[in-house]
């Protein structure tokens, strides 16, 4: 049976323009989650079945280490950290906010993915069949997500955004080394949403002394 | 020794430290980077050069100019946190990080690697200077510098190119690779968060940045058009040779216009924006001998030099700025006048540019020379004796710091009397 490159595209497609506009404390495991499912068919495309156990246990190990890492946060004492959800700077009131920003980007991502789809050869795939576009989508859609960001969550969630547009990319390239290239770029989803987590549990530690204070 | 207990022993130690170490005990940081320079001087030579251009391999090991890179800048590490009037604890976890990350990165041929190191490094060093510094500066450091890493990681899926030396996959591939040297290595238009932190923090917090990591990438950065790019590698080279003379000009006329305590960032940013422009133009020798002597005369002189204002080693600091001003027989002289050379092979154009440029550094230099004039003695308002004093040292430090800054400029007289042979014993080459 062939493969519907637009039944992947929109897949893919819709599963990045989820990930750069989700927001809250457990946007970067959301993000893995759904760019993983995504992304998937991709994979089983080129990677057959150990190709999407690569994303699901990217997934998975995302929502695990996210809680682990926010479970650590609030028990571990002697640390004291930054909030990852308060912005680093203020921009004054705008028509448009950093979430229209993204959308922006998200739309210019479009043109700039198509034509990598359409020119850019990785491993097999012939640039004929633009099997590239879906992934190409995600790690443009991650890099906007990094320029724009306000907060360490929105750097957190680009970042795992483009480790698993580049470990479903090594999966394309269908090489020996195809497999090992995509587990090591996909590893760096759950460490972000570690990461996050982490700072989140220690901020959310620190919040509850001060809400009870102040009551 | 494998790259690999190199780095675990960078990323144990530095980790460690962090964790067991209080104000007073703080200076011992420096154990970090002495250890890790110790543990490269031991590790067994490979013959080969690793170029991040490779499929997915074993690390292949570090070769002489590897070697010599990070011991250098480790030693410099050591003496930055060892003439640092006041250290906090808690950078040692940076320093870990980001030699592990140099480490691992000088000795891997495989740029899915190289991305995923610099990316851990850069991420330690963006959540340290936000968590220090919240604001627009310190949070573009890691959209920009993400990005770099990320145009770096990038490209992996589509190297090697074998087979696909022309079209338009070669073409992409260096653009991705000149994205990600250029946001690393701060070279304008992507060089504005370096600006920024500079301005905001403390010069110990950047000194991770400029002395362990700056040095590795552009010593990457010049053997990536040595490696197989086919038709991409004009466009790598071009690239980085038109931003980065743009962006030795305008370092250069910000060094002589911005404040003094950004002076010795803007300088070393026009430097090492001159150096990658040269090596990219011409990279063969005198480019790389005259990068490699501008590097060695910087990871000398920025112990000195990146001592917090207000504090003391007044006349070291002259003779460092000496030093790097340009003038023979300072070894800044020997290597700008090699990059000159190369780039003067060239055109007429990068000529004027890195003239333009050396020039702003020169007068940069002297306004840093320059004595400071007396301030009029007025009598004391409220505003002005509630000023914080200069952090002074206790007197055994304090004697032994100026110790070791004339030390330094002691040597680096010495590199300008021996470039080459000094940069050679250094880098092998």
């Amino acid at each position: 049976m062939g493969v519907s490159a637009p039944l992947l595209s929109i897949a893919g497609v819709i599963a990045a323009v989820v990930a750069i506009m989700v927001d809250g404390r457990r946007a970067v495991a959301i993000a893995a989650v759904l760019l993983a499912a995504g992304l998937a068919p991709s994979a089983a495309t080129f990677g057959g079945a150990p190709g999407v156990a690569v994303l699901a246990g990217c997934a998975v190990a995302a929502v695990l280490l996210a809680w682990a890492g926010w479970l650590g946060g609030r028990i571990l004492p002697w640390l004291s950290g930054l909030d990852p959800m308060i912005p680093a700077f203020a921009p004054p009131d705008r028509l448009f906010g950093p979430r229209s920003a993204r959308a922006f980007g998200a739309a210019a991502a479009i043109p700039v993915a198509s034509w990598v789809s359409f020119n850019v050869p990785v491993g097999q795939v012939t640039v004929s069949e633009g099997l590239l576009f879906p992934i190409a989508y995600a790690w443009v859609c991650g890099v906007v997500r990094l320029l724009v960001a306000r907060t360490v969550e929105d750097l957190a969630v680009g970042v795992a955004m483009i480790g698993i547009a580049t470990g479903t990319a090594w999966l394309l390239r269908s090489g020996t080394d195809s497999f090992g290239g995509a587990v090591l770029a996909c590893t760096v989803a759950p460490l972000a949403a570690f990461l996050a987590g982490w700072l989140n549990g220690r901020s959310s530690r620190r919040a509850r002394p001060l809400i009870e204070a102040e009551a | 020794m494998n790259p690999l207990v190199i780095a675990a022993g960078w990323l144990v130690l530095g980790l460690v430290a962090s964790a067991v170490l209080r104000r007073r005990t703080a200076r011992l940081v420096a154990i970090v980077p002495l250890v890790g320079a110790g543990l490269t001087f031991l590790a067994a030579r490979s013959s080969t050069a690793a170029v991040p251009l490779g499929g997915l391999s074993a690390i292949t090991g570090l070769d002489r100019a590897g070697q010599g890179v990070l011991i250098a800048a480790a030693l410099s590490m050591v003496l930055v946190i060892l003439l640092q009037p006041s250290i906090d604890p808690a950078l040692g976890r940076s320093i870990g990080v980001v030699g592990a990350a140099a480490t691992v990165a000088m000795s891997s041929s495989n740029p899915l690697v190289t991305g995923l190191v610099l990316s851990a490094a850069v991420a330690t060093l963006v959540l340290r200077w936000i968590a220090q510094c919240p604001g627009r500066v310190t949070l573009a450091a890691g959209r920009v510098a993400g990005a770099g890493t990320a145009a770096i990681v990038a490209a992996s899926p589509l190297l090697p190119l074998t087979g696909f030396t022309t079209g338009d996959r070669p073409v992409v591939v260096a653009a991705l690779l000149a994205t990600g040297v250029a946001a690393l290595l701060a070279v304008y238009p992507l060089g504005g968060w370096a600006a920024g932190v500079i301005r905001t923090l403390r010069p110990i917090e950047i000194a991770p940045w400029m002395i362990l990591l700056v040095p590795v990438v552009l010593i990457i950065a010049e053997r990536i058009p040595g490696g197989v790019l086919g038709t991409g590698t004009p466009v790598f080279e071009h690239v980085l040779l038109v931003v980065g003379l743009g962006s030795a000009v305008w370092g250069g006329i910000w060094a002589v216009r911005g404040p003094d305590t950004m002076r010795y960032g803007r300088v070393f940013m026009a430097d090492i924006a001159l150096c990658v422009a040269a090596v990219e133009r011409a990279s063969v020798s005198p480019a790389i001998t005259g990068a490699l002597v501008i590097l060695v005369t910087h990871l000398t002189l920025a112990p000195i030099l990146l001592r917090s204002r207000g504090s003391e080693l007044v006349w070291p600091r002259r003779a460092a700025w000496a030093l790097l001003s340009g003038v023979p027989p300072s070894p800044a002289f020997w290597g700008r006048l090699l990059l000159l050379e190369a780039l003067a092979a060239g055109n007429v154009g990068s000529t004027i540019a890195a003239v333009i440029a050396i020039g702003a550094i020169f007068i940069a230099a002297v306004l840093a020379c320059a004595p400071r004039p007396r301030p009029v003695r007025t009598p004391a308002v409220p505003e002005r004796r509630a000023r914080p004093r200069p952090v002074k040292m206790p007197a055994l430090p304090e004697r032994l710091s100026n110790l070791a800054a004339w030390l330094l400029v002691a040597l680096g007289i010495a590199i300008g009397l021996a470039p080459q042979s000094l940069a050679g014993f250094v880098f092998g080459h």
